[in-house]
């Protein structure tokens, strides 16, 4: 089976010309070549692999992407203007196909204790501050697209809190795709680290110039210490011939609050894997996500939360807005271990299907080892109750208006925990535009 | 609280019908072979088409590899240790009435509680008997067959009527399903038929006790229901098993047809030997049941109370083909000691207009282990569906698991689609509440867990819903949360 498997990736495993990030460090360098034996020993996931049943890499391995093997570096702050929220005051980190670009990012005054900037820089000036936390959230598992990313660690994006750093403006971690002559993979790999009672908001956003084919392999890991804050904004505006996956990997420790929100607009084909890990009691995570998916684009949501101590608090709330041949995937776990009682834990997964040809396949499961808990999920499909629209249309407003209505009524719920007003009225905007657009029935 | 011991009490409370009946059966040896497969054939004196059917499953099953998915563990079956083949005692010799009936098989019923002397006095249920693998007594026969309902042992079908053997037998459940459908088609042992003709509303509730008897035989029963169009049809399936040492084999088969405006009711009580404390002996019930609402506005419904087996996989079907088409599941599993339930429906929505109610209620107790397993597709043609789904667990003590693993499928935007599931444990609250009101912690555990259940109960017929109750009682003595 071997050779089958590393053919559809093996272009994703060529490295680059030079030298990767941290070319010499024994850590580093093991970490790699053991996640490049973990791509070649697995196998491409099938329709039989459970986490693959609803989701095909047909039209991803199709593409032969290579790795992107060299920086853009025309691009200007002023090539910026489109893409930029305005009213949004934070400190920009900006990636350009991956690559960590200093001169089109603006970190501004950081406060003592808190470090931002790019892997490769960091791992050239400080390799010992990263050498216990990277690849350490994110375990033994290494499931494929972890593994290739593993394999390929160059750059990314790090954020380093020491312990009680605070951070008041957000940070913004845009993520720029430019298209290229041939279909390039990037594959950046962050890190964000909250010490005990470190506070920070992140907003990471997916953008491009231009609507072209690229395939972004994102992945992020996160741990956050004792009372530690974090609450992240995630916002995936890829091109809408994009392929995007990202994988998040969290740990959290006693009593952190993380708070993630996930919005799902662009790319045709995009999967976002979040896995939580609770390592003291009383943590509590908030994994909020909206999706859209228009024709021919597919939304694919892996969760995986597991109470391996007692007393944390997981809720896990995604709502889905489908039309034309949209598709979208839920497949969220929540497991409970064995003597983590007073757990307590609710998912639920909402989806309006708009259109005839849409398609919902959702999962969500409950695993549960302790009695004392409390944990529930609810799942609904289906579509604008008639009696809405006739309200509505009845007061003088026309279909297409109040269909779009019902709709930003049913997203709104998950854009106002957005962290900035700026952000909520960006997403607000964007998904009008989405749903004007939409071909509704 | 003293939930500890409470559990140890379940656990520790003996298996009430766990005796075996001294009874000399002619029993093949061990082994499976296409050999083994023909003798099972000829020595029912079955047709040509019978023997050939069940050997088409057997060469298919030799190619299917073992299912592994399903969230239970056990040592892996020798399929060549199980004896495929045991009947009582002169066969040649069927009883004709109640008196021809071996006086020891019927004290046996009498120890079950079905005296089939007095069947007639009860309630209106005919039972046809199963005693291992051949039918030794069915009664009520006549009355059904003036009403035009046959209702006989699946080998007497398959001589007295084999058109609608061959027209039916495997057209929901064919041969190459699964791996224990296809090893019960190749060895079947026996089962019942069930033909509701047309615009027929089954006089009497029909009922089938199961019972394994000796030692290392498989059990592979096979039913096969048809109801005509605007027929109807209640069917009560109960088994219980004496105790032993080794696991047994239980891999039935149910094929449910339901024509236009024809409806089947469908409910089991299930308490096959779970084995003994440390999990041993119990039987391994891997179950293969499936509904076909082939007709429009046809209904079927399934009612089931699962307390006994040391593992439990069966997922109950509605194929829902009919426009307007109803499908039913209703479910109350207890596990305890070392049970494993892997358990839940498929609700596969095609026709327009369909709908489906699943409620599911997992009790986990010990070091039980449970699982709701469930599917609800609905199609693209599948317009106006509408499904509701609950599933909430109970778990008694902190050595047992409720898993919930539930896979929607929706590709029709018409589509009604509900799905709630919870966990719980009997609150400090509830039992504070009851105590207060001078009940003892067991009645208010007991009204308790029976409250939760009630839903489910409420859809048993009459006399199995008191069975019903009084398993889960016995099966719940002494725990509190």
């Amino acid at each position: 089976m071997n050779g089958v498997i590393s053919n559809g990736f093996e272009s994703w495993l060529a490295a680059p010309p030079g030298q990767l990030a941290g070319a010499g460090l024994d850590w580093l360098d093991d970490q790699r070549r053991v996640a490049r034996e973990r791509v070649r020993e697995q196998g491409v996931p099938t329709s039989k692999t459970e986490d693959w049943r609803y989701t095909s890499l047909k039209g991803l391995l199709e593409q032969n992407f290579a790795q992107v093997d060299e920086a853009i570096t025309a691009l200007q702050p002023d090539d910026l203007e489109d893409i930029l929220i305005p009213g949004l005051d934070s400190h920009r980190v900006v990636l350009v196909n991956g690559r960590y670009a200093p001169e089109l990012s603006v970190l501004g005054d950081l406060p003592k204790g808190v470090r931002l900037g790019g892997l490769r820089t960091l791992l050239d000036a400080d390799p010992d501050a990263l050498r216990d936390r990277l690849n350490r959230i994110a375990g033994d598992r290494q499931p494929l697209f972890l593994a290739l990313n593993t394999a390929g660690l160059d750059d990314g994006f790090v954020a380093l809190f020491d312990r009680a750093a605070i951070l008041e403006r957000p940070i913004e971690l845009i993520h720029l795709s430019v298209g290229m002559d041939e279909p390039r993979v990037a594959q950046p790999r962050h890190l964000v680290v909250l010490g005990d009672g470190a506070q920070a908001t992140l907003i990471e956003r997916y953008v491009s110039l231009g609507e072209s084919l690229y395939c972004t392999n994102s992945v992020l890991e996160i741990a956050l210490g004792r009372d530690a804050v974090l609450q992240h904004d995630r916002i995936q505006m890829e091109s809408a011939n994009a392929f995007h996956l990202t994988g998040l990997y969290l740990s959290q420790d006693t009593n952190s609050r993380y708070r993630g929100v996930n919005i799902g607009l662009g790319a045709r084909w995009a999967r976002t894997e979040l896995v939580t890990r609770f390592r003291g009691e009383q943590a509590e995570c908030d994994l909020q996500g909206l999706y859209l998916a228009g024709d021919r684009q597919l939304m694919d949501y892996h969760l995986d939360v597991a109470h391996s101590v007692p007393r944390c608090t997981s809720r896990e709330n995604f709502k889905g807005i489908l039309y034309g041949k949209g598709r979208a995937v839920f497949d969220g776990l929540v497991a409970v271990a064995r003597d983590a009682q007073k757990s307590d834990a609710a998912m639920s997964n909402r989806n309006l299907m708009l259109s005839e040809s849409a398609e919902v396949d959702t999962k969500p499961q409950l695993e549960i080892n302790a009695d004392d808990v409390k944990c529930s999920h609810g799942t609904t499909v289906g579509r604008i109750e008639p009696e809405m629209l006739f309200y509505l249309r009845s007061r003088g407003i026309s279909a297409p208006l109040a269909r779009r209505m019902l709709c930003l009524g049913f997203a709104g719920e998950i854009i106002q925990t957005l962290s900035a007003e700026a952000l909520r009225e960006h997403v607000s905007e964007r998904v009008g535009q989405r749903l004007e657009s939409a071909p509704l029935n | 609280m003293t939930s500890a011991t409470a559990v140890d009490d379940i656990v520790g409370s003996e298996y009430e019908h766990g005796f075996t009946t001294e009874i000399a059966s002619e029993t093949f040896p061990p082994g499976l072979d296409e050999g083994v497969v023909r003798a099972i054939s000829a020595r029912k004196g079955e047709p040509e088409f019978m023997t050939e059917w069940r050997l088409k499953a057997y060469r298919h099953w030799l190619t299917m590899p073992e299912p592994a998915w399903a969230a239970v563990h056990y040592p892996k079956i020798d399929f060549q240790s199980i004896s495929y083949f045991s009947a009582p005692k002169r066969p040649e010799d069927m009883p004709k009435s109640l008196d021809e009936i071996d006086p020891v098989l019927l004290d046996t019923y009498n120890k079950l509680g079905i005296p089939l002397e007095e069947q007639k006095a009860l309630a209106g249920i005919a039972v046809d008997a199963v005693f291992d693998s051949v039918s030794v007594a069915t009664t009520f026969r006549k009355s059904l067959a003036e009403a035009g309902v046959i209702f006989c042992s699946i080998s007497e079908a398959v001589h007295d009527y084999p058109e609608l053997i061959q027209q039916h037998l495997g057209s929901v459940v064919p041969h190459t399903d699964n791996y224990y459908a296809a090893l019960n088609a190749a060895v079947y042992s026996d089962g019942t038929f069930v033909y509701v003709p047309k615009g027929v509303r089954c006089p009497m509730e029909l009922s089938t006790y199961f019972r394994i008897n000796a030692r290392n035989t498989g059990q592979f029963e096979r039913t096969l229901i048809v109801a005509e169009a605007g027929s109807y049809v209640s069917y009560l399936e109960g088994c219980t098993a004496p105790q032993r040492d080794e696991n047994q084999l239980h891999a039935a088969v149910v094929e449910l047809i339901a024509m236009d405006d024809a409806e089947i009711k469908y409910s089991t009580v299930q308490n096959w030997y779970p084995g003994d404390a440390q999990g041993k002996g119990g039987i391994y019930n891997f179950v293969t049941k499936r509904g076909d609402c082939r007709g429009a506005r046809s209904k079927i419904s399934w009612t089931q109370v699962e307390t006994g087996s040391a593992i439990t996989w069966k997922y109950p079907s509605c194929l829902l083909r009919g426009d307007d088409s109803i499908g039913e599941f209703y479910s109350v599993a207890v596990t305890k000691g070392r049970q494993q339930a892997d358990t839940g429906t498929k609700m596969i929505h095609i026709g327009k207009n369909t709908s489906s109610t699943i409620v599911s209620k997992g009790i986990s107790a010990g070091e039980g282990t449970q699982t709701y397993r469930g599917l609800v597709r609905i199609g693209p043609r599948a317009e106006g569906a509408r499904n509701h789904t609950q599933c909430d667990s109970l778990l008694i003590g902190d050595r047992c698991s409720a898993n919930t693993f539930p896979y929607i499928e929706v590709k029709h935007p018409s589509a009604n689609m509900e799905h709630e599931a919870t966990t719980s444990k009997i609150s400090d609250d509830q039992l504070f509440y009851c105590r207060s009101r001078g009940l003892t912690e067991e009645d208010a555990v007991s009204m308790i867990v029976n409250g939760f259940c009630k839903e489910v109960f409420n859809e048993l017929p009459m006399e199995f819903a008191v069975e019903a109750q009084k398993l889960l009682s016995i099966s719940l003595e002494g725990a509190v949360g």
